[in-house]
């Protein structure tokens, strides 16, 4: 049964109303088709829908941007990054380069890429030079360079990596006893690869109904429906609204690629502190490749703010879902896409981005 | 001519240049009116009403599925004059070559955009080379400047009112998307044209309309940029309906992919028109007769009791269509 995007708002809004439901996403993805098609305007009132921890780049540690900024000034080096990340601010001194861009302007070669592939292209074609990859990305990004180190990389790439897991940070809300939400949209492109099954804990060990999703309004609001329907008949479960790429068990392969070249560490996530088992770090095998050992540290603990998000940034409150991002009272004043002070209004993913670029201006302050 | 390839030499003023500049450009464009000897040209055209504009091009790769750099130099700029209401009559061609570039893809470039401008029934007059050192530029820039005269009332923005619908003549975004797949960074394929075409028969077209106020084509910034200059310059809101939007699946599929908004890319076969809401559907009739404008739509109209270009999604939620901040990057994720 294929329902189009009105037929399931048509269900929705024939359940009967009930007090604040808040439903959270985990994807910047969602974020964005949920604010693009309007969703919170056409959902009864009762129904919030949170962006949460969903974007990579927003919870990527400041320190790690700093080290890479630094790492490209001052080694003889190609830095290559996902686009996003080259207007991440760190906080320096306001003469020092402050992103991975104005790095770039003062002459580092630091070069934009949208896949691991353009990495291995790129250290090919120029064999005598090292060059770093800054990857920074959930399962969905740690998979495909995973798979790029099985496949072998040439000897002069190497990989500063601050890759994350998606789940732990969720756990971790629930775990807080204050998680901010009745019900979860689980991301679909991270169930694609790891599998529906890693949601369960949700259900299982905090009994809150949770369904994946996928990028359409139309499976955002079959997964809306599944998780309201569930809450008013008591009966909670793992739903699964994306059953066209995301199967049980996920991608094996990927998975297996992720274990073949992969350890898991208790990892820090920018603003909000140290997750266990959340990051991917390369294991002994490709540990060679790891820029981290090939290059002298640049971290300075002394630096001011080292860490932490900017003066007056809301960020990490956002990324919680613990306010929305016209609550930051920095948000479409201080803080703008043209000059984002903190990383969730840099990224496409970021929800203050995705709420800016779709006209959600009021600030709540 | 010997060579292979383009050398500093080609741009020295002497034997080099001549050779390339006639058995190149003087042999694709030649016109009675082209006389590369000349330092200037007279022209005369029957009209006090003429219209001038110019353009640089300066696409990455050369050549992509549907058109070169050739072709766009004429579309752009005669579908520049052509918005503005006016028949493309002459251009100036200036091409800065770089070092090293092979003359037989140069060769190919100025063939197509002398076979595109003969198509138009417009004459490049005047031109002028450059050669750049290597790494000073991307294989090929173009610029062209062009003459037109206008057959009709005068079109602008000033003329909008409150009411007004507007309309598009085909599906957009192809354009931007043809172009960023044949870059190949994306590790992704796919068999999209880009939509670059003269827009002279439509725009010609709309011209007879008397309610016709305004029109324009949605190249960079795309069709949300021509929307928020609109609402600047009007100071009226614009009402747009995504459910009427013609864009392609394909081209929605690598939006949804690469995290691109179609409202924002670019076209260069389209145009934007506002017209005399007694005249919108007698319009897109007109446009739906060619092939070109088969995919026409109204998408939305001028609406002064809001401050700003609003989308009412498919869902019937709505969202504000902004300015476009930055280059859109892609996602990582």
């Amino acid at each position: 049964m294929t329902l189009d995007a009105k037929q399931w708002l048509e269900r929705i809004q024939a359940l009967p109303h009930r007090g604040k439901v808040k439903i959270m996403n985990v994807c910047g993805g969602h974020e964005r088709s949920i604010t693009m098609a309007g969703l919170r305007k056409v959902l009864p009132d009762y129904v919030e829908l949170v962006p949460g921890p969903g974007c990579p780049v927003c919870i990527c540690p400041e320190e790690d941007v700093f080290e890479a900024i630094q790492l490209a000034l001052h080694e003889d080096i190609i830095l290559l990054a996902f686009g996003d990340m080259l207007r991440v601010p760190v906080n320096v001194k306001k003469i020092q380069a402050r992103t991975m861009e104005q790095a770039k302007a003062q002459g580092a070669d630091i070069r934009p890429i949208a896949s691991p592939t353009e990495a291995v292209n790129i250290a090919k074609a120029k064999p005598d030079k090292p060059v770093v990859f800054f990857a920074a990305g959930f399962e969905t990004t740690t998979a495909p360079v995973a798979a790029m180190m099985l496949e072998g990389v040439p000897e002069n790439l190497s990989v500063l990596l601050s890759c994350r897991l998606t789940w732990p940070a969720i756990a971790m809300l629930l775990e807080s006893g204050a998680p901010g939400f009745d019900a979860l949209i689980a991301p679909g492109h991270v169930a694609t690869i790891m599998g529906p099954e890693q949601w369960q804990f949700v259900v299982d060990e905090h009994n809150i109904p949770a369904a994946v999703a996928g990028f359409t309004p139309a499976s955002l609001l079959a997964a809306m429906y599944s998780v309201l329907r569930q809450l008013n008949e008591g009966r909670y479960f793992l739903d699964n609204c994306y059953s066209e790429l995301v199967r049980p068990g996920g991608n094996r392969s990927a998975q297996t690629h992720l274990a073949k070249a992969m350890n898991i560490y208790d990892a820090n996530w920018r603003g909000i502190g140290v997750i266990p088992a959340s990051g991917y770090m390369l294991n002994k095998t490709y540990s060679a490749h790891d820029a981290r050992k090939r290059f002298p540290s640049y971290a300075d603990d002394a630096r001011k703010r080292a860490g932490k998000m900017p003066p007056g940034c809301d960020c990490t409150q956002v990324v919680l879902g613990k306010i929305y991002p016209n609550q930051c009272q920095l948000f479409g004043k201080a803080c703008l896409p043209r000059n984002p002070i903190g990383p969730c209004m840099v990224s496409d993913e970021g929800a203050c981005r995705i709420w800016w670029a779709g006209g959600m201006r009021e600030s709540l302050q | 001519m010997q060579d292979t390839h383009i050398s500093l030499a080609h741009g020295n003023g002497g034997r080099y240049m001549r050779e390339l500049i006639e058995e190149i450009f003087a042999r694709h464009l030649a016109n009675p009116e082209l006389d590369v000897q000349a330092d200037a040209v007279p022209l005369s055209l029957d009209s006090n009403d003429i219209m001038f504009t110019t353009d640089g091009f300066t696409v990455q790769p050369l050549e992509f599925p549907g058109g070169n750099i050739g072709s766009l130099a004429v579309h752009g700029t005669c579908n520049d004059l052509a918005v503005a209401g006016a028949i493309p009559k002459y251009l100036s061609l200036n091409a800065f070559i770089e070092e090293g570039m092979e003359i037989k893809t140069l060769n190919r470039m100025i063939k197509t955009l002398a076979e595109t401008a003969a198509d138009i029934g417009v004459k490049v007059v005047a031109g002028d080379t450059k050669v750049l050192r290597r790494g000073e530029a991307g294989g090929l820039y173009l610029a062209t400047t062009g003459i037109g005269i206008r057959n009709g009332h005068v079109l602008s923005m000033k003329n909008i009112k409150d009411g007004d619908v507007i309309l598009v003549s085909g599906p957009v975004g192809d354009h931007g998307i043809a172009v960023m797949l044949a870059r190949e960074e994306f590790g992704l394929r796919g068999d999209i044209q880009s939509d670059a075409a003269s827009v002279l028969n439509l725009t010609k077209a709309a011209h007879k309309f008397a309610g016709l106020r305004f029109m324009r084509d949605p190249t960079r910034g795309g069709l949300a940029t021509v929307c928020t200059e609109m609402q600047r310059a009007t100071s009226m809101g614009v009402r747009l309906n995504q459910s009427q939007l013609p864009v392609r699946d394909a081209v929605q599929s690598v939006c949804d992919m690469l995290g691109y908004d179609p409202m924002y890319l670019a076209c260069e076969g389209r145009v934007v028109a506002v017209v005399d809401p007694v005249e919108a559907q007698a319009l897109l009739k007109t446009w739906q007769f060619f092939e070109q404008g088969r995919e026409a739509a109204i998408i939305g109209r001028i609406d002064s009791a809001i401050p700003y270009v609003l989308m009412e999604t498919e869902i019937g939620g709505e969202r504000i269509l902004e300015e476009l901040e930055d280059d859109p990057l892609p996602r990582i994720c």
